[in-house]
């Protein structure tokens, strides 16, 4: 039992140590270039990366600002797309399970706003479709992708990849939770480190 | 209406080497910031103005076709896209003009991005970059580098390097929060009140281009050096580099330097700063210092001094912070384009 909980361990531990941290500075400054135009975050996924998607949103709107909500007049939005399962549920029976990222998309997207996908084959088709909009119109896009990268690394301006053996959903999953956690973390750390100066 | 709006610049070494007179023969190299000092374009169809158009910028114009208009890099622009009238162009910017801090070209690449989506077109950054370089070298044929429409479109901490068969390589500097702040906090930047016109300095730069090529060589080759302290937070280091490099470039044309810009240079100097430079050309413009954190105020009423006994009422401090932004548009809305608007 104790060498399988290695393994996996290890497995997660060596992938970790690979990330591209270059891509994940690229990831920063897009973001962060966002915010100086008031733009918002679009963030997306399937099955697990749609709960990784879900709890991040959650974490950065409620901590980036949390030490000085009240001070600061300026927000920064990150959005969970589609929004509601109603609207996830009606692009894929109205219209099929392709458009479910694509087509709420579409609606929100706006010049100054940022996307991030989350795929670990790289490979899903509604993703896909998704990344392919935003870059159409030359919408920064960060992709979170695993084994390969797919064809989202291909697509992505910041390809923020957890090179992986092929199937290793969990490993890749799990790095994915820890560059999005490091993420919320930096711009907390920033936006307070910014009050402490003006204070 | 259609508002765009993109940032102007600091460039710390290579500065010159942009010009294509020394890189078509050895590659330029620069390292430049954006900052928080933007130049606006604001278009507007007219549909309704009589077969007029407009122009706003330091004093406003009209005319029945954009080639009548007297200012350059708008008419350029509009009859670059085949643009004649019913339509308005206005500007707005955040710093003096021809303060060498960039903010011409950022308006040109302001305006080419949003000429570009009032007619229903994209283009990515470089592209941007591409165009607005086209515009100011080639239709206005203003003796100017890509330097400055290439930091106004990417924005961000860059190395620009500019290779012999005119393509640029853009290379992000990464820094944490931590260092750029501390990086920011070290700088202080003055505009003399010298509003100077980059393109008389440049002429004779690119002329000296051969006579001075090993100058221009090694700034380009300060930049390297200047990226790994910069990494390393060796704001000191960063000061006798910036030293380096204006000492160096004072050498490229007589006109880069006059009295009242080495007054301001060896006051700041004198009061403690690390290092310094002129920003833009030269000639006028802005000096910038770095200066350690206790020699902040000195170097201050020093180069208040220095304006003071030159009556430079324009004189200012220009507070900046560093930012990621490039070229990059507040509202896109056309509204002939949206049907149920119009």
């Amino acid at each position: 039992m104790e060498t399988y909980i290695k393994n996996f361990c290890e497995k997660v531990v060596d992938a970790l140590r690979k990330i591209p941290k270059n891509e994940i500075a690229k990831a920063i400054n897009i973001i962060q270039a966002a915010y100086e135009r008031n733009g918002r975050i679009y963030i997306f996924g399937n099955g697990g990366s749609l709960a990784i998607a879900t709890h991040w949103v959650s974490d950065f709107n409620k901590t980036v600002f949390s030490h000085h909500l009240d001070k600061s007049t300026r927000r920064f939005q990150a959005i969970r797309l589609p929004s509601t399962e109603s609207e996830l549920t009606a692009w894929a029976n109205d219209i099929g399970y392709d458009m479910v990222f694509a087509g709420p998309l579409k609606n929100y997207l706006q010049e100054s706003d940022v996307v991030i996908a989350i795929s670990s084959s790289g490979n899903s088709l509604n993703i896909v479709k998704a990344v392919e909009l935003a870059k159409a119109r030359h919408i920064p896009v960060i992709g979170l992708s695993g084994f390969d990268g797919g064809k989202l690394n291909e697509l992505a301006d910041a390809k923020v990849l957890v090179s992986t053996k092929k199937g290793e959903y969990e490993v890749v999953e799990s790095v994915h939770g820890t560059i999005l956690h490091l993420l919320t973390r930096y711009f907390g750390d920033y936006f307070d480190h910014m009050a402490k100066q003006q204070s | 209406m259609i508002i765009v709006r993109a940032p102007a610049r600091i460039s710390f070494v290579g500065g010159g080497t942009d010009l294509p007179a020394f890189y078509t023969q050895s590659p330029g190299c620069v390292i430049s910031t954006a900052i928080n000092k933007y130049s606006y374009a604001v278009v507007n169809r007219q549909p309704l103005a009589h077969g007029k158009v407009s122009a706003r910028y330091s004093t406003a114009e009209s005319a029945g076709h954009s080639r009548e208009l007297k200012n350059n890099r708008i008419r350029e622009a509009l009859l670059h896209f085949g643009i004649e009238h019913d339509v308005d162009v206005t500007t707005f910017s955040d710093i003096p003009i021809n303060s060498g801090l960039g903010a011409s070209s950022s308006f040109s690449v302001a305006l080419m991005k949003a000429l570009l989506l009032l007619q229903g077109k994209e283009a990515d950054q470089r592209e941007v970059a591409e165009l607005a370089s086209h515009l100011e070298i080639n239709l206005v044929k203003d003796p100017i580098g890509k330097q400055d429409q290439y930091a106004a479109a990417f924005g961000g901490m860059k190395v620009f390097r500019f290779n012999p068969d005119h393509s640029v390589d853009v290379e992000p500097v990464y820094l944490d929060y931590k260092k750029q702040s501390a990086l920011e906090g070290h700088i202080q930047l003055f505009y003399t009140g010298i509003a100077r016109l980059a393109s008389s300095v440049l002429a004779e730069q690119s002329a000296n281009a051969q006579k001075k090529f090993s100058t221009f060589k090694e700034m380009a080759d300060l930049v390297p050096e200047f990226r790994a302290k910069l990494l390393a937070g060796d704001f000191r280091g960063l000061g006798t580099l910036l030293h380096a490099g204006w000492l160096k470039k004072k050498t490229l044309a007589s006109n880069i330097s006059n009295s009242v810009i080495d007054d301001f240079y060896a006051a700041g100097m004198d009061a403690g700063a690390w290092g310094g430079k002129v920003l833009g050309a030269g000639g006028g413009g802005c000096v910038m210092f770095l200066t350690p954190n206790g020699r902040k105020l000195a170097v201050q009423s020093a180069a208040a001094a220095v304006a003071k006994k030159h009556n430079l009422e324009n004189f200012i401090e220009i507070p900046v912070r560093f930012v990621q932004s490039g070229v990059e548009v507040l509202l896109g809305h056309d509204q002939d384009n949206v049907p149920h608007l119009a």
